[in-house]
């Protein structure tokens, strides 16, 4: 995938960089406004990762121009001061996500690859399907197996996320932000209690487990290699 | 303008009462100054002509006899206009020898004679009301025992009494009317001033604090108030941006350090071998406590600050005690605690939708966390005089009542909870987006465990 990274703190661009190509990315890093907007406004990106906070032009002035000229690369914005008002001006501006810093690598690459997801997947897919596990949107159903499974409002939710990123890493925040729209940090197991339940429904009858965690990241739907 | 609730207690209307009652008193001390010198003045008048009418017949009885004295006392009777005369001319046996006045005892000097006395012979009816005045009389002996008097009625005095008691009550009146009228548009100007100080306090009380009190570049008392007021605000408003930059700076000095230091960990983790990745893994934890706890002080800052008001949009209070209690429910259980919703009427108020959901959920992740297994956490939203009001109880331990006050400030945490991780920031933050929507939050008793209830304004 080919990543366009508009950074100026070298620290964290090469720490950034380092964690995607690592990943098999490849990146490219622009450490002011004009550069970044130049780069992008050039296209051929599947993710752009800007950062809000940047000498010259800034990082919401770049999604603006970006999004004003017709490029639809979804856009992850960065942002430091932790803002409350920071999500809604980037959504606003065109931005797709953010980030706030400072953030674990993990965090960032699902991030991205949820991002880079976005784009081939229809939005109203009817009906979600990993392995034997079956879900309808309209219908509200899921099935696994055959077998009509019964899940609370809250698990549909929460495995229709799941699903529609099958294969890869969710974190605990993506989750709380997507799934219950919460942008803060609870201090309860509000993601751990949920999964568990949705685990005990899906994965506790059955030989092989949908539903894994990856150790310091988030979680994984699907069937593991 | 927004007059005070009760006009009788305005300032304006103190002021308005004082402004009539000074003036009203000062014309009436100038109108009874003009009455008692008016009034002693004709008195003396009076007393002047009757003596030199006195005067005038004794001459002509000495000089010319009995006979012209009568003549002339006839003459001057046929003259009816008023004030009317009064003449009496008796012989030495009480006889009248001429005159209009009943015979009576001999007196000299002046005298004053009431109407009563005046006409034993006959009463005076209603056509005779101009003799209905007391008399000032003058008697004298003449020789050879005949007694003059002469008297003339009070009419001109009592008239003119009436006259000034009518311009008194005149003068009262309008007198009232020029102080309520003054003082009703000094009043105005005056609270229309106020009212201007007023508005702007509030406005930089919602958050605007580059508003300013106007002046008028005079000098007066309340120019200076506004100047007073204004140099205030430019302190506050240096002190808050002041504070506001430190946080930036913090914010942005800082985290990026410790970002750096994250990612650092991070990278040496990667590397190190199972022993060392057990450390670093500590160590990144402490590190997010840290920054949380940051964030959190950060984000009340921001709070604060009332920006976020711009962005308020329609929210439903019972909405968003759904969303909550969709996502607590099962962790209370996994507890063996209960949460229970009631949404007994929903209102919809002007706010921010992501706030309100982190105080409520503040509050119950607060429940949930410091009750023990058992408990009953109930989340309602209701109304009292018509206001939306947010409770949050619990069966819990409760907060002593001497310690209820002190739970919002940052960092402060019960004796109880110290043991209970977190950054004693979560009822900090709860107050900060109450005071955001012009909400108060009480904290009760709610005999056992603690009772929350976040009180809406009306209007919000």
């Amino acid at each position: 995938m080919k990543i366009l990274l508009i950074e100026d703190d070298s620290q964290t661009s090469v720490y950034v960089a380092t964690g995607l190509r690592e990943q098999g990315h490849e990146v490219d890093h622009s450490a002011t406004g004009q550069d970044g907007l130049a780069l992008a406004s050039r296209g051929g990106y599947h993710v752009m990762v800007i950062d809000r906070m940047l000498p010259g032009v800034d990082g919401l002035t770049i999604v603006k121009k970006v999004r004003a000229a017709g490029i639809k690369v979804p856009a992850l914005l960065l942002t430091t001061l932790g803002g409350i008002n920071d999500r809604v001006e980037g959504l606003e501006a065109g931005a797709d996500d953010y980030l706030t810093k400072p953030f674990a690598l993990a965090e960032l690459l699902a991030r991205v690859n949820a991002l880079a997801r976005r784009l081939p997947l229809p939005e109203e897919e009817m009906l979600l399907r990993v392995g034997n596990l079956e879900l309808n949107r309209i219908e509200r159903t899921v099935t696994r197996a055959g077998e009509s499974i019964e899940l609370q409002p809250q698990e549909f939710r929460l495995l229709e996320y799941l699903m529609r990123n099958a294969g890869q890493v969710v974190t605990r925040t993506m989750l709380l932000q997507n799934v219950w729209d919460f942008h803060f940090d609870p201090r309860t197991t509000v993601v751990e209690t949920h999964i568990s339940r949705l685990r005990a429904k899906i994965d506790r009858d059955f030989d092989e487990e949908l539903i894994h965690t990856v150790r310091g990241s988030g979680y994984f739907l699907g069937i593991s290699k | 303008m927004a007059y005070p609730n009760n006009f009788l207690k305005s300032t304006s209307f103190r002021l308005l009462a004082w402004y009539a009652a000074v003036f009203v008193s000062s014309v009436a001390v100038l109108l009874l100054i003009v009455y008692w010198t008016t009034l002693a003045s004709l008195d003396q008048q009076l007393s002047e002509s009757v003596e030199r009418e006195t005067d005038v017949l004794g001459e002509l009885y000495l000089t010319r006899g009995a006979e012209s004295t009568v003549r002339a006392i006839q003459l001057r009777l046929a003259d009816l206009r008023p004030p009317r005369r009064y003449y009496l001319l008796q012989d030495a046996a009480g006889k009248r020898i001429a005159g209009n006045l009943p015979p009576m005892t001999p007196r000299e000097g002046e005298m004053v004679l009431p109407v009563s006395s005046l006409f034993k012979d006959r009463r005076p009816g209603p056509e005779e009301a101009v003799e209905a005045y007391p008399v000032v009389a003058m008697g004298r002996r003449l020789e050879n025992g005949v007694f003059l008097l002469v008297g003339e009625n009070r009419y001109r005095a009592v008239k003119a009494r009436e006259a000034i008691l009518q311009a008194f009550g005149w003068g009262i009146l309008i007198t009232v009317l020029l102080a309520a009228g003054g003082g009703a548009a000094l009043g105005a100007g005056f609270l229309r001033r106020i009212e201007a100080i007023n508005r702007t306090t509030r406005s930089i009380m919602d958050g605007d604090l580059s508003e300013r009190v106007p002046t008028r570049g005079g000098e007066d008392e309340m120019d200076q108030l506004a100047i007073n007021l204004n140099a205030m605000l430019d302190r506050i408003q240096g002190l808050m941006e002041g504070l506001k930059r430190v946080s930036d700076d913090i914010a942005h000095d800082l985290r990026t350090p410790l970002s750096r230091l994250r990612h650092r960990l991070e990278a040496a983790r990667a590397k190190s071998g199972p022993d060392g990745e057990r450390v670093f893994e500590q160590c990144i934890l402490e590190l997010d406590a840290i920054l949380a706890t940051f964030s959190a002080l950060l984000r009340i800052a921001q709070i604060e600050s009332g920006a976020r008001r711009a962005a308020f949009s329609d929210v439903s209070l019972g909405g968003i005690l759904g969303t909550v209690s969709e996502a607590y429910t099962a962790v209370a259980e996994d507890q063996d605690q209960k949460l229970e919703v009631r949404v007994e009427r929903d209102f919809s108020i002007s706010g921010d939708r992501e706030l309100l959901t982190q105080m409520i959920a503040n509050l119950v992740e607060n429940a949930i966390r410091h009750c023990p297994a058992g408990v009953r956490i109930s989340v309602s939203v209701g109304q009292d005089a018509s206001a939306p009001v947010l409770s949050i109880t619990d069966t819990g331990p409760g907060i002593p009542a001497a310690e209820r006050e002190k739970v919002f400030q940052r960092f402060y945490r019960l004796e109880t909870s110290r043991t209970t991780p977190g950054s004693g920031l979560g009822l900090a933050l709860v107050k900060a987006v109450a005071d955001l929507h012009g909400a108060s939050v009480e904290l009760s008793d709610n005999r056992p465990g603690l009772c929350v209830n976040i009180r809406f304004r009306a209007d919000s």
